[in-house]
């Protein structure tokens, strides 16, 4: 997944929780620092997105922390995030970021003092609970659901409208709750930090029209919400700065403009004129617009990029005749073309050719290349390996790819790539929706599929478990190679319990390579995304991780 | 056209006498030339492309800086690729149009045999039985006429599997659509023709109504026909690009010149040539079938040139 900004909507089953996508991993730590200067209050923030509508449901949403809904709702945790500066997760509406038991089973959080929602009424740690509770709701599906199976119970939880409550929350007075869990999780200050653990009014929810105006605990609240034109924020009286130092509240207004093609904000933000002097872009810059930005020296300089992160992948579907041979998959690794794809998405400013499936930026990555071939393949070993496993000249397979401009030129240089090889692919270019269902349905009815992959939160664990577990084959999974492989399933499930974080880092890298071994993606690029903005806005940088702008900080010039 | 039409007896006479009016028409003339032209081009393009020693389907990353714009002036024209290079690619834009234009004809042909072929056994049945299945027809011309076409034909490509070969879909699919103003005209011109003593003797005598939908309307209807055949031809033409356009039409690599419009609109600012070269005779192909198509219909029924 990679279109980010806003609530994503990838229904994800309960039972595998750790759905996933978004946005972004971490690129090194060395992130291309934005100018930051003292935060002046006032003015109208435009925001420009692709997206029709946006619903503000924490339940629904697979926002980051630093991104649309954080500045309407805060959680038990937030991130820091700094540019030229690792991702930190650091207190939002608890005092700390949880205190473990001894078996990083039971994890406790007090709230803040003196917290208020828009109305007035006093944040209760109660709210929190119901708040993570309609998460589990069916009808509330789609959200990011890593705490899902993580929660005692939580496998068979149906939500508060048909199931009760979730015993496994426990809130013994107004500012303390209490999370028992199913094992060890040392990421679970992170988890908390996701939009599910929003504090919703259980008098206030209707679960159909939550997500229009929810009850804002952030510095802003909904003024209006017109779907496919334009969601307005103004300011929430009740928010305290004090309370709350992850979050500026610069501007007096926040104003999303919806509907806006990713071309479009681009050429709006290059003019810089009027009121598009205070905006900025939620989309990439697609690659024509980039190549006009950097032969014009003042659009350029309101460029920001962000260091290689997301993985960009090719999904080989081992369970397909062909490619469930090894030596066939072994042969596309060789084959593809990485500088091809590299072009593409805008040369350099667009990615770097990856190798490994944990992103550069994540701790405990380790560096290796298992199929080394140059930067554009060595058709020759390919060829060979094809040869011998049988398959010279008859090999025929789709590729499903979304069908806008950046995806399809991917498929194209996959595609020239591996017919030097004699594999003929037919490209199958799906609008996004339509491709998410029928790469993550049960069926699997395709060979190859191109997708990104941002974690959630910076671990390793995000790279690599809900792409590669088995766990995560069909049903909303993303496991989009439908590998299964118990030995790699194995490692994943120890690094995943292990607290110690070296020790789990080893285990990841190890799990790396293994899966690796058998093939199963190709890794093309680790890319980089990039945003502009109008003239008039400060404090608008891309951290090392995430690669999306953080709108929590952004202000405009007097 | 309809009482102007001469009987069957005169049909080797009168064409000789449409080709002199057609000649004598220079916006006819010029746009008969060029659909030869780009018949040839179509035809010619493994020729031509191999003259210039490229192909459509070839990157050539050298030709693109980094950020995967074509080096050099003009998007990269020179004397290897001599429209220059697609942006991303390095494809050689001049076999992209060239084999853009094989595409193009053949869908827009193609489909608008399919629309033709519908239209006049719809239309000349209708025509000549009448009664409630003459009605049924002409509500259900009616109905298609009225019919939201285009997001039909994204859905379909949609729904379709990817193994059924697409460019067949999509010639089908327009040439479904296409036929309901031929049936609708081919049926008039039935109803007056069926009047006409040479029919009316054919049925006197005994003749059945195969003989006299093949041997007495059918040749009575060609002129007609092929006037209509070519004015559909760039209706067709500009469905498959619009579908091409759209990300729904023949898919990636093919070349097709809708689809290199489309991702050219996003490098208009700064690689003009590329959108050039395929909008061009994309507006070629168009601009001549309608030249042509015009003037055929003036030769064949001077009446009507004074009435315009």
């Amino acid at each position: 997944m990679r279109r980010h900004g806003a609530a994503g909507a990838v229904a994800v089953t309960a039972a595998l929780a750790l759905a996933l996508t978004a946005c972004n991993a971490n690129p090194s730590s060395t992130a291309s620092p934005g100018p930051t200067t003292a935060v002046t209050k006032g003015g109208t923030l435009t925001i420009l997105t692709a997206q029709t509508n946006i619903d503000l449901d924490p339940a629904k949403s697979q926002n980051l922390a630093t991104t649309t809904l954080g500045l309407v709702l805060r959680r038990l945790t937030t991130w820091d995030i700094q540019p030229g500066q690792p991702a930190k997760v650091v207190p939002d509406l608890a005092t700390t970021t949880g205190t473990s038991s001894a078996d990083g089973k039971t994890w406790t959080f007090q709230l803040k003092d003196g917290l208020k929602y828009a109305d007035g009424t006093p944040i209760t740690a109660a709210d929190i609970k119901y708040g993570v509770e309609r998460s589990f709701a069916p009808e509330l599906s789609g959200g990011l659901g890593y705490h899902k199976t993580l929660l005692v119970g939580g496998d068979t939880y149906k939500g508060p409208y048909t199931g009760g409550d979730l015993t496994s929350i426990e809130v013994p007075d107004a500012r303390t709750i209490v999370f028992h869990l199913t094992k060890s999780y040392g990421d679970w200050p992170w988890i908390v930090s996701m939009p599910a653990f929003t504090p919703v009014p259980k008098a206030k929810d209707d679960p159909q029209k939550y997500g229009k105006n929810p009850v804002a605990s952030g510095p802003y609240q909904v003024d209006v919400n017109q779907q496919g034109s334009l969601l307005r924020l103004k300011r929430n009286p009740y928010w305290d700065a004090k309370t709350d130092p992850e979050r500026t509240g610069g501007p007096d207004q926040v104003v999303f403009q919806l509907g806006q093609d990713t071309t479009v904000q681009a050429q709006r933000l290059i003019a810089d004129s009027g009121a598009d002097k205070n905006a900025f872009g939620a989309g990439f810059v697609p690659p024509s617009q980039l190549v006009q930005i950097q032969q014009n020296p003042t659009a350029k300089s309101r460029l920001v990029t962000s260091d290689a992160g997301a993985l960009e992948f090719l999904a080989m579907n081992v369970t397909r005749p062909g490619l469930s041979d090894l030596r066939v998959r072994q042969a596309i690794e060789y084959a593809v073309d990485k500088k091809s794809v590299q072009v593409a998405a805008g040369g350099v400013i667009g990615g770097d050719p990856a190798t490994t499936l944990i992103t550069p930026g994540i701790a405990g990555r380790a560096d290796y290349d298992l199929y080394p071939a140059g930067p554009d393949g060595d058709p020759a070993k390919a060829k060979q390996l094809l040869a011998q496993a049988g398959h010279a000249s008859d090999l025929k397979l789709t590729l499903l790819v979304q069908d806008d401009q950046l995806n399809v030129g991917y498929g194209e240089a996959v595609q020239q790539g591996l017919k030097r090889v004699g594999i003929e692919v037919t490209l199958k270019p799906e609008e996004y929706d339509a491709w998410t269902a029928d790469v993550t349905n049960d069926k699997g009815d395709y060979d190859l599929a191109i997708s990104g992959w941002q974690p959630d939160f910076p671990s390793a664990n995000g790279n690599i478990e809900p792409l590669f577990a088995s766990s995560e084959i069909g049903g909303g999974g993303f496991n989009l190679s439908r590998y299964s492989q118990p030995q790699a399933d194995g490692l994943i499930q120890q690094a995943t319990g292990e607290t110690d974080p070296a020790k789990a880092q080893a285990l990841w890298a190890q799990a790396d390579k293994r899966i690796m071994q058998d093939a199963p993606v190709v890794p093309l690029l680790y890319t980089k995304n990039s945003f502009l903005h109008g003239s008039g806005v400060q404090n608008f940088f891309v951290a090392s991780f995430p690669a999306y702008p953080n709108y929590l900080k952004v202000s405009l010039a007097k | 056209m309809s009482a102007a039409q001469i009987g069957s007896p005169d049909v080797a006479r009168r064409g000789s006498e449409t080709w002199r009016r057609l000649l004598a028409d220079r916006w006819a003339a010029i746009g008969a030339v060029v659909v030869v032209l780009l018949v040839l081009f179509a035809v010619l393009a493994p020729v031509l492309a191999g003259i210039e020693g490229q192909d459509a389907y070839t990157y050539h990353l050298d030709a693109l800086a980094d950020s995967g714009a074509p080096l050099g002036s003009g998007g990269g024209m020179s004397g290897r690729h001599w429209f220059g290079v697609e942006p991303r690619t390095g494809r050689d834009l001049f076999a992209i149009v060239a084999f853009g234009a094989r595409t193009s004809l053949l869908i827009g042909v193609g489909a608008t045999a399919v629309a033709v072929l519908l239209g006049v056994a719809v239309g000349v049945t209708a025509g000549y039985f009448g009664g409630w299945y003459d009605r049924l027809i002409s509500r259900g011309v009616d109905v298609l006429f009225g019919f939201p076409s285009l997001i039909f034909m994204i859905a379909v490509g949609a729904i379709v599997p990817a193994r059924f070969p697409r460019s067949s879909l999509i010639l089908l699919v327009i040439g479904f659509f296409g036929w309901p103003p031929v049936a609708r005209v081919v049926r008039g011109q039935t109803l007056v023709l069926r009047r006409r003593t040479f029919v009316v003797a054919s049925e006197a005598m005994g003749a059945g109504s195969v003989h006299v939908l093949v041997r007495q309307l059918l040749p009575n209807l060609g002129a007609t026909v092929i006037v209509y055949a070519t004015m559909l031809v760039p209706g067709m033409i500009g469905a498959e690009a619009a579908l091409s356009f759209l990300g729904v039409g023949v898919p990636p690599p093919t070349p097709s010149w809708g689809r290199t419009i489309g991702s050219a609109i996003d490098w208009v600012s700064t690689d003009v040539m590329f959108l050039l070269f395929p909008g061009l005779a994309l507006f070629a192909a168009t601009l001549s079938f309608n030249l042509l198509g015009d003037g055929l219909r003036d030769a064949l029924d001077p009446r009507l040139r004074g009435l315009r």
